[in-house]
């Protein structure tokens, strides 16, 4: 167990198995240089900022539809640290990328609490599942110029972890301070809220009745806070979104849902959870209905439908055989699982307007968090069943860690295909034949010419020298 | 015992890749790890869509003018050539590729130009044809040209 490093071999195991998948993983993320798009205009904005407290006060106004101080707040900290520590800003911002990256990995292995050899078994499983799954490479690949969707994730298994301990005094002022800094990122940051309230209504011990009623307070509090300054929610057409077998533009998604947007907003609900559950459709788009249309699909295709389905099915499976249990017989493990996947249910509400896989990241954390206590619970039944039968699930569940395992690899293959692509991005900036183009205020200028020289710097191989049927088996 | 045996078969695949993942994180200080350094020409950098490396060679030295060897596989099958970058950027159809060099100092001559016009007539694109166009309207005489990536004699 984590809280008590050395006593259990298992919980040491664990704890290697886990560092060698991440430290690679590490490796691939922090190669990624500074994005430009959705990065540079955040950092250039909070260094032309006079003060901290101007610099807040703007934020608030920079879109009609969003609240996310924080998000130009982290920016503004960031390169005051680079300024003053004389580091590159890429090692800074991508070192944070890494840090929330061992964070998430060390808040899962907290959260599913490895102790003994069965333990260990369900984590070799449920760690693929962790890092292979569509949503969590998605957490990583997105930068506002910080990855916002790992933060929120982080919080929420947070209040996971606090909420399977005995409760304390100080559980309460946590997860408000938890709540308030996600909530002050991205909209998402309510999952923070959702999990605290799922993880009551399971009956965890560490939420007590005080942690739902600040919690829902402080809610309550950020949507008035919202309205008085206001901001209003997005609505159909903000963003694009895919329909079917095709991504629509935000102005086509107006044009063709918007005067009737219930129908589409169901269609996201669902797409949402079954993109968590059966890794289709992404971002709104069936593959296979591509597959289907073209008489062709690509294998990546198939081997994320097969492991999720697999996945999934035991995860039916644990709920099934436990639905007769009444809540107040519930175990410790299965009041984690019911708390675990009501937040990833309701996540797919938040996909109401429109689909991205970030969206979802959160519910893909606490979904792998199930595929653990579900695989922990099946192991542990094979005892007690025949010979031919525990051989049968010992071999469906190692070909369903190796179809994750797979999928991890071919997160190596997307982080190296985003560096090379997010790298290029910046050849079009400050470019040599369009300087009537570039930044006019001096500041800006530097800033971004340094950015630019140190992704430049950061020297990232073709894909065209990455194995040539990577793309068919790890890009969707 | 068969407990044992099912919780090390069910944890087989994950142990290789943390197998795996060792190697990887001992190979990457070494140079040989998941991210093995890859150095490329000029031309290959152009060939592999990989502006961002020709830019960063051209800012420390490299020559676009200069013609450099491009691996078989990147252009042509079965062979190496030796080609311009701005050469390397037609071929490979890549007109971002072409306007960055251009802008970089890659010069074209008349000569030069009825080669690499040539050369997209070969492979086509339409972005590459239309920068080349600008320099020169009309139909190209390809009679005598040898496009670049043509296998030497």
């Amino acid at each position: 167990m984590i809280q008590a490093p050395g006593r259990s071999r298992a919980t040491l195991l664990a704890l290697i198995v886990a560092a060698l998948i991440t430290i690679p993983a590490a490796d691939s993320l922090y190669r990624v240089p500074v994005q430009v798009s959705d990065s540079l205009e955040p950092i250039i904005v909070a260094q032309k900022a006079g003060s901290t407290l101007s610099h807040l006060e703007n934020s608030i106004t920079f879109s009609p539809t969003t609240f996310r101080p924080s998000r130009y707040l982290q920016a503004r900290w960031l390169l005051q640290v680079a300024d003053t520590t004389g580091l590159t800003y890429n090692a800074i911002f991508r070192g944070v990328h890494v840090a929330l990256l061992v964070l998430l990995v060390l808040l899962f292995l907290l959260a599913v609490r490895v102790r003994d050899w069965t333990d260990l078994a369900a984590l070799t499983v449920a760690f693929p599942v962790l890092i292979g799954i569509h949503t969590f490479v998605a957490m990583l690949l997105e930068a506002f110029p910080v990855n916002h969707y790992a933060e929120i994730g982080a919080c929420a298994l947070a209040v996971f972890v606090l909420a399977q301990r005995p409760p304390r005094w100080f559980v309460p002022v946590v997860v408000c301070v938890l709540l308030g800094c996600a909530l002050s990122v991205v909209e998402s940051g309510a999952m923070v809220w959702i999990t605290a309230i799922c993880c009551a209504a399971a009956g965890l011990p560490g939420i007590k009745r005080s942690t739902v009623l600040a919690t829902t307070v402080m809610f309550a509090g950020y949507l008035v806070l919202r309205h008085a300054l206001g901001i209003v929610s997005p609505g159909i057409g903000g963003h694009g979104s895919g329909f079917g077998a095709t991504f629509y533009s935000a102005e086509e998604l107006a044009q063709r849902f918007g005067a009737h947007p219930l129908g589409f907003m169901l269609y996201n609900v669902a797409g949402g959870l079954a993109s968590l559950l059966f890794s289709e459709p992404r971002n709104g788009v069936y593959s296979l209905l591509i597959a289907w249309r073209d008489r062709e699909i690509h294998p990546v295709v198939l081997i994320n439908i097969l492991s999720s389905l697999a996945t999934t099915s035991l995860l039916v499976w644990y709920a099934v055989t436990r639905v007769s249990t009444k809540r107040s017989a519930w175990s410790h493990a299965e009041r984690a699982f019911a708390a675990a996947a009501a937040v990833f249910l309701i996540n797919a509400l938040l996909t109401a307007v429109y689909i991205k896989d970030e969206i979802i990241s959160v519910g893909g954390l606490f979904y792998a968090v199930c595929a653990f206590i579900a695989v922990r619970g099946l192991i542990e039944s094979l005892p007690r069943r025949s010979a031919a039968a525990a051989l049968v699930i010992t071999a469906f569940l190692a070909a369903d860690a190796a179809l994750w395992t797979f999928r991890v690899v071919g997160v190596h293959y997307q982080l190296r295909y985003a560096a090379f692509k997010t790298r290029n991005d910046w050849v079009e900036v400050l470019r040599e034949d369009k300087q009537d183009g570039w930044p006019h205020d001096p500041g800006e200028l530097a800033l971004t010419r340094r950015l630019r020289g140190e992704a430049l710097e950061r020297r990232t191989t073709s894909p065209s020298f990455m194995p040539r049927r990577g793309d068919r088996y790890w890009v969707e | 015992m068969g407990g044992v045996i099912h919780r090390a078969i069910i944890a087989t695949p994950c142990a290789a890749l943390a197998l795996l993942g060792a190697w990887w994180s001992v190979g990457a200080p070494l140079g040989g790890g998941l991210w093995p350094p890859d150095t490329v020409t000029l031309a290959e950098a152009v060939a592999t869509r990989n502006n961002a490396e020709a830019l960063r060679l051209i800012q420390q030295g490299a020559d676009p003018n200069r013609p450099g060897p491009v691996r078989d596989g990147l252009l042509t099958n079965g062979y190496d050539v030796v080609v311009l970058p701005v050469e390397a950027a037609v071929a490979a159809q890549r007109a971002d590729s072409l306007g960055m060099l251009l802008a970089n100092g890659a010069s074209v001559d008349d000569r030069e130009l009825r080669v690499l016009r040539c050369l997209e007539r070969a492979r086509h694109d339409s972005g590459v044809r239309e920068i080349l166009d600008a320099r020169a309207p009309g139909e190209p005489d390809c009679n005598d040209i040898r496009l670049p990536t043509d296998r030497a004699r």
